[in-house]
């Protein structure tokens, strides 16, 4: 089921790509344009897409797709990285880390408050020495300047 | 002056405390450059290039390519144990050097990488000792003709490299070609499939796609089952190689060490290229292909072997000639020219010293990264023992700050997760990622070189066979996609 | 040597990101520094990749800031789409707050008068200081066909062999404009070859695979004392002072209009406060002053545009050059 819908992202992916390649010029005065290599890349999508479609042999029999809790936990992993990457602009990185850290460690697999502590304080700290002091980039920060 | 007595001068002015000790220092950050996914050897440099100024110019440099030798190195760390590249060199290493580790061979495949790439690495310096000069000059002929007969060639790799199903390996390929489209036409400098979004006019960058693709996928797959405590639940096994891993890998170093010299040379090619088209060819070439992807060492000994040697390769040309190859050369450049140092081809006559110094540097360098690596190796194995539940959080932390440490651009660190979802969904329906890393690596440049080439020749296309070089890659691609072509027909008519 | 090793080491360790405790700043700097300001690092922001003139010409900028002013300057490459990216951002989303300054080239009026598609415009950045220029340099193969041609000849051969001279270009860029100038205005007519940079033309010159190349002094000066390529003319307003035999193209083709020069300057932000504004101004100029920079710079092959230097107003000044480059785009229809 899913892969049958994955086949159709493809079909459709491969056609849409290839009419916004159409619209960038495929041939120019000195040869290719623009949108002759994407071109040919998204209608082979396409195409690739169709095939798989039609083609029994190449689709998995029997997805390893996970349980509702274990599928859970992946979705908490994407949710934890997701408010990384929207905190860090926002409230600094040390505040975001201090955020994503526990949701990752106490939702995904239980781990005691005083380890989540533990390990939150101890990963930010050495980020900051590495990359902040011993390499120079600084990390960005919050509104309150840390 | 002589290669010999410029080697002895070379090492008699690196052999002092100070310039021994920048070495080392560089070594050290390189190996954790290396180890920590995706920081790579590029915003390091970039990151303590204002350190050199202080020092002098050839201990600055010895830091310097100590650091770049020094990510090759480490970046398989990471690759063999937890299946997350270091660096976009080694994301081929993840194919067999994890599979190793889960059946308890993760001192094997660490250990083979580490003498793997110091073997590649000497060797390779002893080639460029003697022949520099002459290997430079024929590296400048390499034109846009030239570089797309390379690519070529290296596509044609990419096929060599499926697994599994090839209509989906085949998808891959092309979807890395149309998503290395993404961003500014870098023949005429349209935007393409930015939408106008700004973020993209760069084009997606290749570390967080690998990132993603690769570890954040790992790690979402992984907390699936956190049934196991640990990741390698097997007794780890020997911490160092069996003679039968050295007789299997002895070849592939060889190999490896070649290619990704030659790789390293041109400009376009380089330690990542270098170590995909290992492995395909090792993978191609041997006995029992099946074995690559569930643990042969030969997919970790070849590869880790080609990236090492790239990267004296690349260094010919910035030497001799003072041409960079890759933007990580062309920071190395920079160096030089910010301690007033003005690389060209008289570089050799004029600053030997400093010449032959950077090549006893990488000499010395190599010895001490072997040395620094080996006994870590009892260390790293131990990292396994680390409850994953505590493991997975700082790694992907690790990953987003060196994802972000690219270009200091949050929008990359999206461009991860939206990758490592998309690698996960892909590897549960069996599609293999590595070509599509490739594809994405190689597409830009292919198609650059070929418009290039045609804008160059009266005949357009034909200019690619009237030039001898180019022509011979050309057949060569062609011939070896003919032969599997044949070969996959063959095989099924055999079914039938 | 053991303890200054140690010092080294400890340095390093501490070194960004850390208050440094202010060396002595040069008086005239020193007065203009606002109050609690600044409380962390300044960051530079290079639109090329590291190791590229833009980045060396940053970092040693940085280099005699930090030491006029005790201030800690950090260099940032932010890369991507020939510049527009790192451009796009600084006018967009660099914060105003005086810790970003971007050393920027005169490439940016092109990038902002044509590609920016009113996202941004050149008002939203601000010259805070002039660095230095460079010009475009015609280079021919130290040994090819056209060795030891003056640029007329090569001008003639253009004309009279359309589409036989290959040069190397950069699209969207003064590498191209200087070409398209030449044609229009001569009737030559030369076979384009697209690069990513003024760097990759030069190879490709050197090893024969283009017969013209355009580039910095910086750029080629290793390969010009090997004798492997060998400038041709300087699309300057006069010669250069460190290369008196060379001519300008105005010289050889009796013109006036054929200057493409690179011009280096610091921005910052719109809406910068005007005193942290006033002191990242006068730290950039009191170290343009240093003779230890000029004469690196000089090293690097740049010169210094006499009126630029001399400038009261630096904003009107180099705000008066890219009006000036508004106005080829609108004579050369790119922009209505």
């Amino acid at each position: 089921m899913v892969e049958r819908l994955l086949n159709l992202f493809w079909i459709l992916l491969g056609s849409g790509a290839a009419w916004h390649a159409w619209t960038l010029g495929l041939r120019g005065p000195s040869g290719p344009e623009s949108g002759l290599f994407p071109f040919i890349a998204s209608c082979a999508i396409a195409a690739l897409g169709l095939a798989l479609m039609l083609a029994r042999g190449s689709r998995v029999t029997r997805p390893d797709w996970p349980d509702a809790i274990s599928g859970l936990r992946a979705v908490g992993v994407a949710i934890g990285i997701a408010l990384m990457a929207f905190g860090m602009d926002r409230i600094g990185f040390v505040a975001a880390a201090a955020i994503a850290m526990p949701v990752l460690l106490r939702t995904i697999d239980r781990a005691s408050w005083l380890e989540t502590a533990l390990l939150t304080t101890g990963s930010i700290a050495a980020i900051v020495l590495i990359f902040g002091r011993l390499l120079g980039m600084p990390l960005p920060r919050g509104p309150w300047g840390w | 002056m002589d290669a010999l007595s410029g080697l002895a001068m070379g090492f008699s002015v690196m052999l002092t405390p100070a310039n021994l000790y920048y070495c080392f220092l560089g070594s050290l950050i390189g190996t954790m450059v290396g180890v920590l996914p995706g920081l790579g050897p590029l915003a390091a440099l970039a990151l303590l290039l204002p350190v050199t100024f202080t020092l002098s110019p050839i201990a600055g440099l010895a830091m310097l390519a100590a650091i770049f030798y020094g990510a090759m190195y480490g970046g398989s760390t990471t690759s063999i144990l937890v299946n997350i590249p270091g660096e976009a060199a080694s994301v081929i290493t993840c194919l067999d050097g994890h599979q190793m580790a889960l059946q308890g061979r993760a001192g094997a495949a660490l250990g083979m990488a580490a003498l793997g790439s110091f073997i590649a690495g000497t060797l390779s310096l002893v080639v460029l000792t003697f022949f520099a000069p002459v290997l430079a000059a024929i590296a400048i002929r390499f034109g846009p003709p030239e570089n797309f007969g390379l690519m070529a060639l290296g596509l044609v790799c990419t096929l060599f490299m499926i697994t599994g199903s090839k209509l989906k390996g085949l998808l891959m390929i092309a979807l890395g070609f149309l998503l290395s489209s993404v961003g500014m036409d870098m023949v005429n400098g349209n935007e393409r499939f930015t939408f106008g979004i700004t973020n993209l006019t760069a084009g997606v960058e290749l570390l967080s796609v690998v990132i993603g693709l690769f570890g954040i996928s790992e790690i979402l797959l992984n907390v699936e089952r956190i049934v196991q405590n640990t990741l390698v639940a097997e007794r780890i096994r020997k911490l160092l190689p069996t003679w039968s891993d050295w007789k299997a890998s002895f070849a592939p170093i060889l190999r490896g060490s070649g290619l990704g010299f030659i790789l390293g040379i041109v400009p376009g090619g380089g330690p990542i290229t270098a170590s995909f088209m290992s492995y395909a060819i090792e993978r191609r070439i041997a006995r029992e292909p099946e074995r690559f992807g569930k643990g042969a060492i030969e997919g970790v000994a070849g590869p880790e072997s080609a990236n090492n040697a790239a990267v004296a390769g690349s260094m010919i040309p910035l030497l001799s000639l003072g041409i960079p190859s890759n933007p990580i050369t062309a920071l190395l450049l920079g160096a030089l020219i910010i301690q007033g140092i003005q690389p060209g081809p008289l570089f050799i006559s004029q600053r030997p010293d400093l010449f032959w110094g950077v090549v006893a540097a990488m000499y010395i360098g190599n010895v001490m990264l072997l040395v620094l690596n080996l006994p870590l190796i009892g260390l790293w194995v131990q990292m396994l023992r680390i409850p994953y539940r505590f493991l997975f959080p700082v790694i992907v932390l690790l990953a987003m700050v060196g994802t972000y440490s690219a270009n200091k651009n949050v929008f990359d660190i999206w461009v991860m997760l939206g990758f490592g979802i998309l690698g996960w969904l892909l590897r549960k329906l069996e599609y293999d990622i590595a070509p599509f890393v490739l594809a994405f690596v190689l597409a830009p440049l292919l198609e650059q070189s070929l418009r290039q080439s045609m804008t160059m020749s009266v005949d357009g296309a034909m200019i690619l066979f009237q030039r001898p070089v180019s022509a011979g890659l050309v057949a060569a691609s062609l011939l070896l996609l003919v032969l599997m072509v044949i070969r996959q027909f063959k095989t099924k008519r055999g079914d039938s | 040597m053991k303890r200054h090793s140690l010092k080294v080491l400890a340095g390093l360790l501490l070194s960004a990101g850390l208050a440094t405790p202010a060396l002595a700043a040069d008086p005239a700097v020193a007065k203009l520094k606002p109050k609690d300001f600044p409380n962390q690092p300044i960051e530079y922001t290079v639109v090329y990749p590291a190791g590229g003139g833009m980045d060396v010409t940053a970092r040693l900028l940085a280099k005699y800031v930090e030491k006029v002013s005790g201030d800690k300057v950090l260099v940032n490459n932010r890369t991507g789409g020939g510049g527009m990216v790192g451009h796009t951002w600084l006018a967009t989303q660099a914060k105003n707050d005086g810790y970003t300054v971007g050393v920027v080239a005169n490439l940016l009026w092109g990038d902002a008068i044509l590609r920016a598609q009113g996202k941004w415009s050149l008002a939203d950045l601000e010259p805070i200081g002039y660095i230095n220029s460079d010009a475009l340099i015609w280079l021919v193969q130290g040994d090819g066909a056209l060795k030891g041609k003056s640029l007329k000849e090569i001008m003639q051969i253009a004309k009279d062999k359309p589409n036989t001279i290959r040069i190397a270009t950069v699209p969207g860029t003064m590498w191209e404009y200087l070409v398209e100038q030449l044609e229009a205005n001569t009737g030559a007519k030369f076979l384009r070859v697209p690069f990513q940079g003024g760097g990759a033309g030069i190879n490709a010159l050197a090893g024969g695979n283009v017969d013209l190349a355009q580039g910095f002094v910086a750029e080629f000066r290793g390969l010009a004392e090997a004798g492997k390529v060998a400038p041709v003319a300087v699309a300057a307003s006069a010669r250069l002072p460190h290369m008196k035999n060379l001519p300008t193209f105005n010289e050889q083709l009796g013109a006036k209009e054929y200057t493409w020069q690179v011009v280096r300057y610091a921005v910052v932000p719109k809406g910068t406060a005007a005193d942290r504004k006033a002191y990242l101004s006068a730290a950039i100029s009191t170290a343009m002053k240093d003779a230890e920079l000029i004469a690196e710079y000089s090293k690097a092959g740049v010169f210094f545009d006499d009126a630029l230097m001399k400038s009261t107003n630096v904003a009107r000044d180099i705000n008066a050059y890219a009006e000036s480059e508004r106005a080829f785009y609108l004579k050369t229809g790119r922009v209505k």
